[in-house]
C-alpha cells in the first residue's frame, strides 16, 4: 500500500490555549482511522486543519510526499462531513449529489449519468426529484454521503456524522458506509464518540484526549486501552449475561 | 362484593338512556357530518366574516378617499360626496413640466439604490459582526441610529454632508438614508450569519468551491429569503422617510414623499391625493410580488 497522508508534530494554538499538541500519524490508501474522543478533545480542530480550514501553528501535513499547507480547501479534494447532513434546501436531491460535479463544470451527459449510478447505489433514486426536507434523517445522511463520494475524494473527513440518527439508522448507515467505503477504497478519518461505532467503521484505532492523539497498532491494543473504556463496557455486558443466567 | 362497574374510569350503564325502541335523535346516533358547521363555527365563521369586513373596510376606505380627492372638484364640509368630478390633477401627471412624475423618478432612484446597497452593505457588515470578538459591541453600536428620531440624525450630520459639498443633492440625501438603512440591513441579516451558515460555508469549499462559488452557490441562496426581507424593508424605509430627505434636501431634492407634504400644505387636495396614491403604488406592487413570501405558514 501506498502512503497517503503523513501528519507530523502537528499543534494548533488558539491564543494561549493549546487546542492540539505533536500530532503525529499516517494513513495509506483505502484505510479508515476511527478517532476516538469525547467533545472537546481537538477532533473537530483536527478534522479542520486536514481540510484546509484552519491553519496548523506549527507541524508537517504531506499528501502523497507533498506539503498540503498552501493547498486552499477547495484544491485538497478532502471532503468534510459534519454531523448534520448540510443539504443545501434550495437543490434537490439530484442536484445536491450533482453540486461538487457543476462546479468543476463537468459534461451534463456526464453529470447526468454518474449522478444517476450513484443515487441507485445509495438506494435514493425514486427521492431524485425530492427536496431535502421531504427525506427522513437517514436519507439526508446518505445523499450528504453521496454528494461527498461523487467528486471521488482523496480523503473523507467524517465528524461524528450519524451522531444524531437513531440506533437502527445509526447502524444502517455504519454498514453502508462499510459497503462504499471497501468498494471504492475510500481513505477515511472518521471521529466519533462512540467506541462501537469506532469498532465497527475502523480499520486503524486512534485515540485523541485533551490534544494528543495515541495511535494503536492493533484492534487489540485499542480494547485493551483503559481510556478507551471498552474493556468496562464489556464488563458492563458481561454482568448483565451473568445476572440473566 | 364490589361491583366492576364501580371500578374508578368505569360507570354502570344508565337504564334511562337509549331504551331499545324508544326515539332516538339522529344527533345522539350518528357522528356529525364534516361538512356541516356546529353553532359554534357557524359562530366563529360569522365573526370572521365580520372582521375581514371591517378590516377591509379601515385599510380600504382611505383609499377610495384618496381616490374621491384626486377626482373631485370644489369638495367641501358638510357635502358627503364631491359635487363634481374632474380627471385634471390625473391627467397633469402627462404635462412635461409636471414635477409629480420626476418625483416619483427620484424616488424610485433613491429608495431603490438604498435598498440595494444597504442591504449588500448589510450582508457583508452583519458577516464582519459575526466574526469579529466584539460581536455585542458592534450589534449595540448598530442600534445608534434608532436612538434619535431622523430629523435629529439629518441635522446632526448635516454640517458633515455640507463639507462633502453633498448638501441639496440626491448624493447627500443617499448618504442620510443610508446612515439609517444600513444598520438596519445588518441587523436584520445577522442572524444568519450562525455557526450552522460557516459550516455550510466551509462544506461548500471542501467540495471544491472557491470563496466566490461558495458565496454564488451555496451563501446567496441560503439567505436569499432574508436578503428579499431586507430589500423589501430598506426600500420601504428610504421611500416613506419625510423628515431626514427634508433637512438634507434643503428643498432642492423633492422626493415624492416631499411633495405630498407640500401639496397638504398648499391645502392642493387633488395634487396632494395623486401624489399620494403615486406614492402608494411601489409599496402595494411589493406587497404583492412579496406576497406568498409574506404569507408563508410556518
Amino acid at each position: 500500500m501506498s502512503e497517503l497522508l503523513t501528519v507530523a508534530n502537528l499543534s494548533k494554538q488558539f491564543g494561549e490555549q493549546s487546542v492540539l499538541r505533536d500530532v503525529s500519524f499516517s494513513l495509506e490508501q483505502g484505510e479508515v482511522l476511527a478517532v476516538l474522543g469525547r467533545s472537546g478533545c481537538g477532533k473537530t480542530t483536527l478534522l479542520k486543519i486536514l481540510a484546509g480550514l484552519e491553519m496548523p501553528t506549527a507541524g508537517t501535513l504531506l499528501l502523497h510526499g507533498q506539503d498540503l499547507r498552501p493547498v486552499p480547501p477547495n484544491e485538497r479534494q478532502m471532503v468534510y462531513l459534519y454531523q448534520e447532513p448540510l443539504l443545501f434546501p434550495h437543490l434537490t436531491v439530484f442536484e445536491n449529489v450533482a453540486f461538487g460535479l457543476r462546479i468543476r463544470n463537468v459534461a451534463k451527459a456526464e453529470i447526468n449519468q454518474q449522478v444517476q449510478e450513484l443515487l441507485a447505489e445509495l438506494d435514493l433514486w425514486e427521492h431524485a426529484q425530492k427536496a431535502p426536507h421531504q427525506l427522513s434523517g437517514g436519507q439526508r445522511q446518505r445523499v450528504s454521503f453521496g454528494r461527498a463520494l461523487i467528486i471521488r475524494p482523496r480523503l473523507l473527513l467524517l465528524d461524528e456524522p450519524f451522531g444524531n440518527l437513531d440506533a437502527q439508522t445509526r447502524a444502517d448507515m455504519q454498514q453502508l458506509f462499510l459497503r462504499v467505503s471497501r468498494q471504492h477504497q475510500i481513505t477515511s478519518l472518521f471521529v466519533t464518540h462512540d467506541s462501537r461505532e469506532a469498532l465497527t467503521v475502523g480499520t486503524r484505532f486512534a485515540y485523541l484526549d485533551q490534544g494528543q492523539l495515541t495511535s494503536f497498532a492493533s484492534v487489540g491494543e485499542f480494547v485493551q486501552d483503559a481510556r478507551t473504556a471498552i474493556r468496562s463496557e464489556l464488563a458492563f455486558w458481561e454482568n448483565i449475561q451473568q445476572k440473566l443466567e | 362484593m364490589r361491583s366492576d362497574f364501580a371500578s374508578p374510569g368505569i360507570s354502570p350503564p344508565d337504564p334511562l338512556s337509549k331504551k331499545e325502541g324508544a326515539p332516538v335523535r339522529e344527533s345522539d346516533s350518528e357522528p356529525r357530518k364534516s361538512g356541516a358547521p356546529s353553532f359554534l363555527e357557524r359562530g366563529s365563521g360569522g365573526r370572521a366574516v365580520f372582521l375581514a369586513a371591517a378590516l377591509i373596510l379601515l385599510f380600504g376606505l382611505p383609499f377610495v378617499l384618496l381616490g374621491l380627492l384626486a377626482v373631485g372638484e370644489n369638495w367641501r364640509f358638510p357635502q358627503a360626496m364631491p359635487p363634481a368630478y374632474s380627471l385634471d390633477a390625473v391627467r397633469s401627471l402627462l404635462a412635461a413640466d409636471n414635477d409629480l412624475l420626476l418625483g416619483l423618478g427620484r424616488s424610485l432612484l433613491l429608495a431603490g439604490t438604498v435598498a440595494v446597497v444597504a442591504t449588500a452593505g448589510g450582508f457583508a457588515l452583519a458577516r464582519a459582526m459575526a466574526q469579529s470578538r466584539s460581536t455585542a459591541r458592534w450589534e449595540a453600536a448598530s442600534y445608534l441610529p434608532y436612538a434619535l428620531p431622523p430629523v435629529l440624525l439629518a441635522v446632526l450630520i448635516q454640517p458633515f454632508i455640507i463639507r462633502l459639498h453633498l448638501s441639496g443633492s440626491v448624493g447627500g440625501v443617499l448618504v442620510g438614508l443610508l446612515l439609517v438603512a444600513l444598520p438596519f440591513a445588518t441587523l436584520l441579516m445577522r442572524s444568519f450569519w450562525s455557526a450552522q451558515t460557516t459550516e455550510y460555508e466551509h462544506l461548500a469549499r471542501t467540495l471544491g468551491c472557491t470563496p466566490g462559488q461558495a458565496l454564488r452557490q451555496v451563501l446567496l441562496p441560503l439567505a436569499w429569503p432574508l436578503l428579499r426581507t431586507a430589500l423589501v424593508q430598506t426600500f420601504l424605509l428610504a421611500w416613506f422617510d419625510f423628515g431626514l430627505t427634508n433637512v438634507l434636501s434643503v428643498g432642492k431634492v423633492r422626493t415624492l414623499t416631499v411633495q405630498v407634504f407640500t401639496y397638504i400644505g398648499e391645502a392642493n387636495a387633488p395634487l396632494a391625493a395623486v401624489a399620494s396614491l403615486l406614492l402608494l403604488l411601489p409599496p402595494v406592487v411589493l406587497l404583492l410580488v412579496n406576497k406568498s413570501a409574506l404569507l408563508r405558514k410556518p
